[in-house]
């Protein structure tokens, strides 16, 4: 955790950047929504969501996305592809209804080239969605109306965070690679 | 793919496993070894001395037939490299053992390898003294001994057997077979053209042949030892000619040693009929199958289309130097589907997905547990001691993120130089504290019993584990809290990082019984306990 803690919110705003400077987002890889329960979600692997600050309502909210497998008759849930498939539970404390819109949430993958509306928070402050990214964003924002044909979001970033996942980095220049350029390998 | 060559192939020397090379080495281990001696099958010995393996044959029996079985060293010829492995009956896999359900055989079993073994009957709830357990149900069965096994069917479906003994050698080399019993009634299944058993694995090799294993104990304790080449059948290039529009029920089973495939067939429709010990209580389409060690999958498929079909192993691979994610493909076989209309036509039964009532009212009789308390509790970690201070301070950096699931071997250098001298794989009983060998449960003939499975996320090196309960069947109630919503009888369930699963195990047949992670490397790293089921009934 010691250096990942000053790499992690570069990445994460360094994509939010990019958003607001307009990419082009792909059809997302999601499967059709659906009921979900979550009961005792692994701790490992829930997302904290975190505060920019940008919104008053929102200056002291928390929230957690819960991750588990979506029911699979192998126990694990796999797409032909590989990725794992996820249900997502959004819940936010904290967070205050704004006059200026609804708090709607999104899923990205980390360069934003593929984004997925989850919907509106409901009255608790919360939303269950899928995903079948193996490493995403969870991004909530403060829309001007509720529009369900949005293909990106258009209010600002209230909260954000990224699956365990965004942890994985390259051992370029750590540990026993200490003595490995990054730049040989890509990285700068 | 490049190699480094540290022995000669004609010698017993370890040769370090083929590995992505523009990863850099890590410092300090450029000659490093496995602090365990080298070991291959006939060792020294030249191949041609053996006769060579020839593919599976059916061993079709009737109630009360005999079956003589002999473990021997055989030649064998994969990628172009000819060397000797292991073989049951000197096939590839061993004999299938084609029974109706209800029947017992005869297994007249022979031992001509250099290695003590035994068989075990994987997911048979047979009578404890033939399920062939070292130590626990019998003696190991030495070179030249013999061992007869009655073996009882009691339910349909695919199952298979292997050694209980030095799995990570002598089931990668060979010694696996299937065992596939029929249903008594008609209509058990949806009428299909043709039925296939196909047995996955994955091998270790290089450009000498394969990568030696360890002689105290194994190599690749941390990750188990994944193949670099894949295996359907025991071969390279399994093919399968079928007519348009044909079904093609296909019985899977997972015998690699740590490896977990998701198996796709390209654009064909699949549904999933049955796994371990039963049916699902319903079918459902897939659009893959993923299948752990020691699991079995029974699906269906419709090849629609003339054309080519490839049986692949699809997976999201990481590369942990890099941090990353890749898409990773590996062609198990091809499936070529001629113009030629199948016939008869089962379209239609194919695109019916069945509620199977007769499991359905089979697990009625349990859904009354399924609300009862814990009875007992399981977390699954490691302990490691003497490992190389480079890789210790690798995998720092590399468990900051753990997948639930380890598709590939992505540190071959470091799994490999692990060993099950410095790696105890661990099954911790929460309340008692005790550990592997050290729990001893018993249960009444009859308990319905709830066991819990934590997967520890932060150990040193956390990592899924198939869970296998011998002479036992059990349901998966809960992953994470949520759940299952179609059941099925299991004898082993995959346990990803970080989840808690909840089982239902049926204590239906008494006896001394093991239960253990079946990633060989694993098991043989200690991860196991026993249980006993007495005689008398329990009062329910």
């Amino acid at each position: 955790m010691r250096f990942i803690g000053n790499r992690l919110v570069p990445v994460v705003l360094a994509g939010l950047g990019l958003m607001l400077l307009g990419s082009s987002p792909m059809e997302p890889a999601i499967d059709p929504g659906g009921e979900c329960a979550f009961t005792d979600p692994p701790e490992y692997y829930k997302i904290d969501l975190i505060a920019t600050k940008r919104v008053p309502q929102a200056r002291r909210s928390v929230g957690v996305a819960a991750v588990t497998f979506v029911p699979s008759p192998f126990g694990i849930a796999v797409s032909a592809k590989g990725h794992y498939v996820y249900d997502l539970a959004i819940s936010i404390d904290n967070l205050r209804p704004s006059p200026k819109g609804v708090y709607t949430a999104w899923i990205s993958t980390p360069n934003l080239d593929q984004i997925k509306r989850l919907g509106v928070l409901d009255d608790q402050m919360s939303i269950k969605g899928k995903v079948t990214w193996n490493k995403y964003l969870v991004i909530i924002t403060l829309e001007p109306s509720d529009d369900a044909s949005s293909k990106k979001w258009q209010g600002p970033v209230v909260l954000r965070g990224m699956s365990r996942s965004g942890l994985m980095h390259t051992m370029a220049g750590h540990g026993p690679f200490q003595q490995e350029p990054c730049a040989t390998f890509g990285y700068y | 793919m490049m190699h480094h060559d540290m022995g000669a192939s004609d010698s017993l020397a370890h040769r370090m496993p083929p590995m992505d090379m523009s990863m850099p080495m890590l410092p300090g281990l450029d000659d490093a070894l496995p602090p365990v001696g080298p070991f291959l099958a006939g060792q020294e010995m030249d191949a041609m001395m053996f006769p060579e393996a020839v593919p599976r044959e059916v061993a079709a029996l009737a109630d009360g037939d005999t079956l003589h079985l002999e473990a021997t060293l055989v030649r064998r010829t994969i990628n172009g490299k000819t060397f000797v492995m292991y073989g049951y009956n000197r096939q590839y896999p061993g004999p299938l053992i084609h029974v109706e359900r209800g029947s017992t055989i005869i297994v007249h079993f022979t031992n001509n390898i250099e290695l003590p073994t035994t068989v075990h009957w994987h997911g048979l709830r047979l009578d404890n003294r033939f399920d062939g357990v070292p130590g626990l149900t019998q003696a190991p069965v030495e070179r030249g001994e013999t061992f007869t096994y009655e073996v009882f069917f009691p339910d349909t479906g695919i199952y298979w057997y292997h050694p209980h003994m030095r799995e990570d050698i002598q089931q990668d080399l060979g010694l696996y077979g299937n065992m596939l019993v029929d249903p008594k009634q008609d209509g058990y299944y949806s009428p299909v053209n043709r039925e296939e058993v196909l047995v996955l694995d994955d091998i270790l090799m290089d450009q000498h042949g394969i990568i030696p294993f360890g002689v105290e104990a194994p190599t690749h304790t941390l990750m188990g030892r994944f193949g670099n080449v894949m295996l359907a059948n025991g071969m390279t290039d399994y093919r399968l000619s079928v007519k348009r529009g044909e079904v093609v029920r296909f019985f899977l089973t997972n015998v690699a040693n740590s490896r977990t495939f998701n198996v796709t067939f390209g654009e064909a429709p699949v549904k999933i009929v049955a796994s371990d010990v039963s049916k699902f209580e319903r079918e459902v389409r897939v659009g893959s199958v993923p299948i752990a060690p020691a699991e079995r999958y029974v699906v269906e498929v419709r090849f629609d289309e003339p054309g080519e079909v490839a049986i692949t192993n699809s997976i999201q691979a990481i590369n942990h130097f890099r941090g990353e994610f890749y898409p990773h493909v590996d062609t198990l076989g091809l499936v070529t589907v001629m113009e030629e209309p199948a016939s008869p036509d089962y379209a239609a039964d194919f695109d019916r997905l069945r509620d199977n009532d007769d499991v359905q009212r089979d697990i009625d009789a349990y859904r009354q547990y399924f609300d009862k308390p814990v009875d007992k509790e399981l977390e699954l970690t490691l302990r490691v001691k003497n490992l190389p201070v480079s890789i210790m301070l690798a995998m720092e950096i590399d468990t900051l993120y753990v997948p639930p699931m380890e598709w590939n071997d992505a540190m071959p250098m470091m799994n490999w130089l692990s060993t099950g001298t410095q790696v105890t794989w661990i099954l911790r009983e929460r309340g008692t504290g005790r550990e592997n060998m050290d729990i001893h449960w018993d249960f009444k003939t009859g308990d319905v019993v709830k066991i819990r499975v934590f997967n520890d996320p932060k150990t040193f090196h956390p990592m899924n584990h198939p869970i296998h309960i011998h002479g036992q069947r059990f349901l998966v109630l809960e992953m994470d809290g949520i759940a299952n919503p179609n059941l099925v009888w299991k004898d082993t369930a995959i346990v990803p990082v970080g989840s808690t699963m909840d089982v239902l195990v049926d204590m239906s047949n008494p006896g001394n019984w093991m239960a253990h992670c079946h990633i060989a490397e694993h098991l043989h790293a200690g991860m196991m306990l026993s249980f006993s089921v007495s005689d008398e009934e329990a009062s329910r």
